[in-house]
């Protein structure tokens, strides 16, 4: 790190614009014509190879602490893209390139299979860099064109490479509420930018202070609806567990781990940094919001039994814990407590790193499974643990760190984010609301975690124990070395960054202690008891694993263990005698009826004339609170306005010539008036 | 070369660590016994813990052919959580023998790791009733962890800090005047999730085999040999941890600040009757309640809490 800070800027610079030939050069092995086992191959490995390029520039930025400027596409003396690193750009860099560069091993032996059409392969690498410049942007208009890059690149990526009319729709709908998204943020852009004079990021911080208190509430709620539709907070969560589990499994990661983190960039850095300390109401609307995507995201992923739509509904959940962390930080630089909101920002940004991790890790080992036994879904798997190892610890060790459990990273950021309700709920500085706010989030918190490890014991144990569900199950074997490589190291990461909670968390404390104005590191730690002085990771760690250790070696390993059949009460046990996904969460989905409402249906249809049933058919499910009680009227509503509308549309054209000389008359007396 | 600190560090930490890992199995005597005796029957002798324990070390285990690395590996994390998160909780001194190295949300979180790898396990076999017990286990747990956590965060608001060692020490100096309205309801509501989480009536029942009324057991059914008197072990152990932890939030009475030997014997005899006396309560419970069915406990433990809730609100907004 000092040898980074010592070369300074020049050597930054260079590794920027080696990472974006690195990219260019990516590109192009994509399309270039062919034919190999795996054409795609040189494409990803390029593109893995710039993500460590990128891993390290968001490392060097962090070090050095001062922004790495640059600008390319000179015109006639006149840049077109300027960006500019700071701290909080470079902590979404390493976020990228961790993510990025497993993403692109692991693709390697995954496009291998045929799993993901070659035809859309060259919109991979340039995601990735649109990603990188979205972190970097420093004009609205680089900010803006890397933003739609990476909406279309995704696009491209979820919908071609299995087209199908389902994959088509969630396309749709992704597009759809991305460009509203994106309409929001050119509205609130072009508020700040004719308040500045200027489409420089950096003229906007002075701009927000002299808008008027109602203007910027606007620009504030306009950026919450854009940056939120992208992070998929609800309710603008709706495209994301229709997008998330089409895209191969690669791609997944990126869009999970990465790209959706995109929103929770834009909301600390133009709500948090560029917009500064807010009214109350920003805070506990972001709150609100964190804990209604906290809660709900994980309710309805324990009701799903295909793997990668569970998985995408965790990612609602995820950021809904991020959010709250961000809400928090928001309470308290309003009301001036900016060591609380050092420590709210660390723990959301440190999850967000974390939540990288190990949702990777977990998409990358859906696709491993699917790879191996064709489906994804949790009521034909089972018994993988023994035929796939290494695929069934990685994703052991990413659902404990996601489940919140200690010694992982998971738990630490979700520690420091108690620390920052605990720590809000106790300080007077905040209103009475704020304070009762962020205690009764304690609860959502909790009520989250515990749902979490009952969404992620039915997961794994539906995943990888017991029998095989299915000939599919049976017969898997682990797949290829690369995808191995790739999981592999992104749970070592998930324990790693787990066991050193207390340095990352310092590093993260030092980028946010930045971001809301509180220089002292030692005032922020102060405020909540000290990271590191009341959890110590590393020891803790070590003191568990040797107690497991020896009880192991006595209590299990010397010992003798004899195998034989279940005992299901005199039957040849069977696979059908196992629990399923759905009976797993049925008394969960009971207890929280009121906001699941379970429908079961039973239809029974008799021989005639006889007490005895032909068939029997059942049909349950969950409603979507948010689809049909926001979405569902707001459709209906669209398609009425639409039907009044058409009644001017007679198709006759002296009606249409009518219309439009009333409607010039208008404007002229309008004009006049 | 020893300093004084260490030792007088030391000398309790060990203590504690002895009389825990100890006197675990006797609690379970104990309530059973109470239990007997209220239903007018003997019952066991207090010491029939220890001897299950000692019968199912010596046997062999029993495996079910379906089952991965997990199921042998389950039982020794299991112990291990709870070790590790007992020793986070001072019991004797003010000072945990772990002090400084977690708060309460490290013990939390420990027990939500044994939780994880149990449930898990009680899966591997591919038994129905084992998938019955890991459902209702961790179906139990959503609605206990947001009473638990508010009802120590009320400690913790009150102490100003989720260090254990923080909050017991706070009480024990403050004495009656740590009691306001708002711990009195914290600690009420902690009452209420620690009989689910140590399995008691009326959320589970720990004597039974029935499919239809086990929880706790329907996880260890494929469990036998060491494996069964580790876990079993672990699962004794968890009922000191749950009462330590309510001794060190809301009953630090008695617990030793400094360290002199009379005040060491004081904070002995104070833990040991704290644990006894949640272990005869536990017993009465047990005889004097039916369980609930299992669609009522949202009930039963949505009021803890909104009783913890209750205690939040009256210390924010009711003048101090």
């Amino acid at each position: 790190m000092s040898i980074a800070s010592a070369l300074g800027g020049a050597a930054d610079a260079s590794l920027l614009a080696a990472v974006a030939v690195l990219l260019v050069l990516s590109t192009v092995a994509a399309i270039a014509p062919r034919s190999r086992a795996n054409p795609q191959a040189l494409s990803l490995s390029l593109s893995a190879l710039a993500c460590v390029g990128i891993f390290g520039l968001g490392v060097s930025v962090i070090a050095s602490g001062t922004p790495l400027l640059a600008s390319a596409g000179d015109v006639l003396g006149f840049a077109l893209i300027h960006v500019r690193y700071d701290p909080l750009g470079g902590l979404f860099l390493v976020v990228l390139g961790v993510a990025g560069a497993a993403s692109s091993v692991f693709g390697i032996g995954y496009t291998a299979h045929g799993a993901s059409g070659d035809r859309t392969a060259a919109a991979y690498p340039v995601f990735i860099a649109s990603l990188a410049l979205v972190f970097g942007a420093d004009d609205v208009f680089a900010f803006l064109f890397a933003w739609e890059i990476m909406a279309l690149s995704s696009a491209i990526l979820v919908v071609g490479s299995r087209p199908s009319a389902d994959v088509a729709r969630a396309g749709y709908l992704y597009l759809a509420l991305t460009h509203l998204a994106t309409a929001a943020l050119i509205i609130a852009f072009a508020i700040l930018a004719a308040t500045a004079g200027s489409t420089s990021f950096g003229a906007f911080g002075q701009a927000a202070a002299r808008l008027p208190p109602g203007a910027r509430d606007i620009v504030f709620l306009l950026l919450l609806l854009g940056f939120g539709t992208k992070a998929g907070a609800i309710p603008l969560h709706v495209w994301l567990p229709r997008a998330h589990p089409v895209a191969p499994s690669h791609v997944s990661a990126l869009m999970s781990g990465v790209m959706i983190k995109a929103g929770v960039y834009g909301i600390v850095r133009f709500g948090l940094d560029l917009l500064g300390p807010g009214p109350e109401w920003w805070g506990l609307l972001v709150l609100a919001i964190g804990v209604a995507s906290a809660v709900l995201g994980v309710l309805y992923a324990l009701m799903e039994h295909d793997l990668k739509r569970l998985l995408a509904f965790h990612s609602i959940e995820n950021i809904g814990i991020i959010l709250i962390g961000v809400g928090v930080a928001i309470l308290a630089l309003g009301d001036g407590a900016t060591a609380l909101a050092a420590v709210a920002l660390t723990a959301a940004l440190f999850h967000t790193l974390n939540h990288a991790l190990f949702k990777s890790v977990l998409f990358l080992a859906a696709g491993s499974i699917q790879s191996a036994v064709g489906s994804r879904d949790l009521n034909v798997l089972g018994g993988l643990a023994r035929a796939m190892p290494v695929t069934a610890l990685a994703f052991g060790i990413g659902a404990a760190a996601i489940s919140g459990l200690p010694p992982l990273n998971g738990f630490a950021s979700e520690w420091l984010t108690f620390q920052g309700l605990i720590g809000a709920g106790g300080d007077p500085a905040l209103s009475l609301v704020a304070r009762s706010a962020v205690l009764l989030t304690v609860a959502g918190l909790a009520l989250t975690a515990a749902l979490a490890v009952a969404c992620f014991v039915k997961a794994t144990g539906m995943s990888f124990l017991a029998l095989p569900r299915s000939p599919g199950a049976a017969g898997a074997r682990e797949t290829g070395r690369t995808m191995g490589a790739a999981m592999a190291s992104l749970a070592i990461a998930c324990i790693g960054v787990g066991i050193a909670a207390g340095p990352v968390s310092s590093v993260i404390l030092e980028v946010a202690g930045e971001l809301v104005g509180s220089g002292s590191h030692a005032a922020a730690t102060g405020a909540v008891g000290g990271i590191g002085a009341v959890y110590a990771a590393a020891p803790l760690t070590v003191l568990l694993v040797a107690i497991a250790g020896v009880t192991w070696l006595v209590g299990v390993r010397r010992r003798q263990t004899r195998r034989t059949a279940t005992w299901t009460c005199g039957i040849v046990p069977e696979p059908a005698f196992e629990y399923t996904a759905t009976s797993y969460a049925k008394l969960i989905r009971l207890y929280f009826g009121p906001v699941l409402r379970p429908v079961r249906e039973i239809s029974v249809e008799f021989h005639p004339g006889t007490p005895f049933a032909r068939t029997v058919r059942y049909r349950g499910e969950v409603s979507h609170l948010i689809d049909e009680r926001l979405y569902r009227p707001l459709h209906r509503a669209a398609i009425d306005a639409a039907q009044l509308v058409r009644r001017l549309q007679s198709g006759s054209l002296q009606l249409y010539l009518a219309y439009a000389v009333t409607a010039l008359i208008a404007l002229l007396l309008l004009a006049h008036a | 070369m020893i300093t004084p600190t260490v030792v007088q560090t030391l000398v309790p930490a060990v203590i504690q660590a002895a009389l825990t890992l100890l006197v675990a199995p006797l609690l379970l005597g104990i309530t059973k016994r109470v239990k007997a005796r209220l239903q007018y029957r003997r019952g066991p002798s207090l010491l029939q813990p220890y001897r299950d324990l000692a019968k199912w070390w010596a046997k062999e285990s029993v495996e079910s052919d379906a089952a991965s690395p997990l199921t042998a590996a389950a039982p020794a994390i299991v112990l291990a959580t709870v070790v590790v998160a007992t020793l986070l909780v001072p019991m004797v001194a003010v000072r945990a023998p772990l002090d400084g190295w977690g708060d309460l949300l490290v013990v939390v979180g420990l027990m939500a790791l044994g939780r994880f790898v149990l449930a898990l396990s009680a899966l591997d076999a591919g038994s129905a009733f084992g998938g019955m017990g890991s459902s209702r286990e961790v179906a139990i747990a959503t609605l206990v962890e947001p009473a638990l956590l508010l009802a120590l965060t009320g400690a913790a608001l009150a102490a100003g800090s989720t260090d254990l060692g923080t909050i017991a020490a706070r009480g024990a100096a403050s004495g009656i005047s740590w009691y306001t309205p708002a711990l009195l309801l914290a600690a009420a509501a902690y009452a209420i999730v620690a009989v689910a989480e140590t399995g008691h009536e009326p959320v589970d029942n720990p004597d039974t085999h029935l499919e239809l009324t086990m929880i706790h057991e329907g996880m260890l059914l494929e469990a036998s040999g060491p494996r069964l008197a580790i876990l079993m072990y672990a699962a004794e152990l968890k009922l000191v941890l749950v009462v330590g932890l309510f001794a060190a939030a809301f009953l630090p009475l008695g617990a030793a600040v400094d360290l002199t030997p009379l005040a060491l014997v004081i904070a002995i005899g104070a833990a040991l009757a704290k644990l006894v006396g949640a272990a005869i309560v536990l017993g009465v419970l047990d005889a004097a309640l039916a369980k609930l069915r299992l669609l009522a406990l949202p009930g039963l433990l949505a009021t803890a809490s909104i009783i913890a809730a209750i205690g939040l609100a009256t210390r924010l907004w009711l003048p101090a």
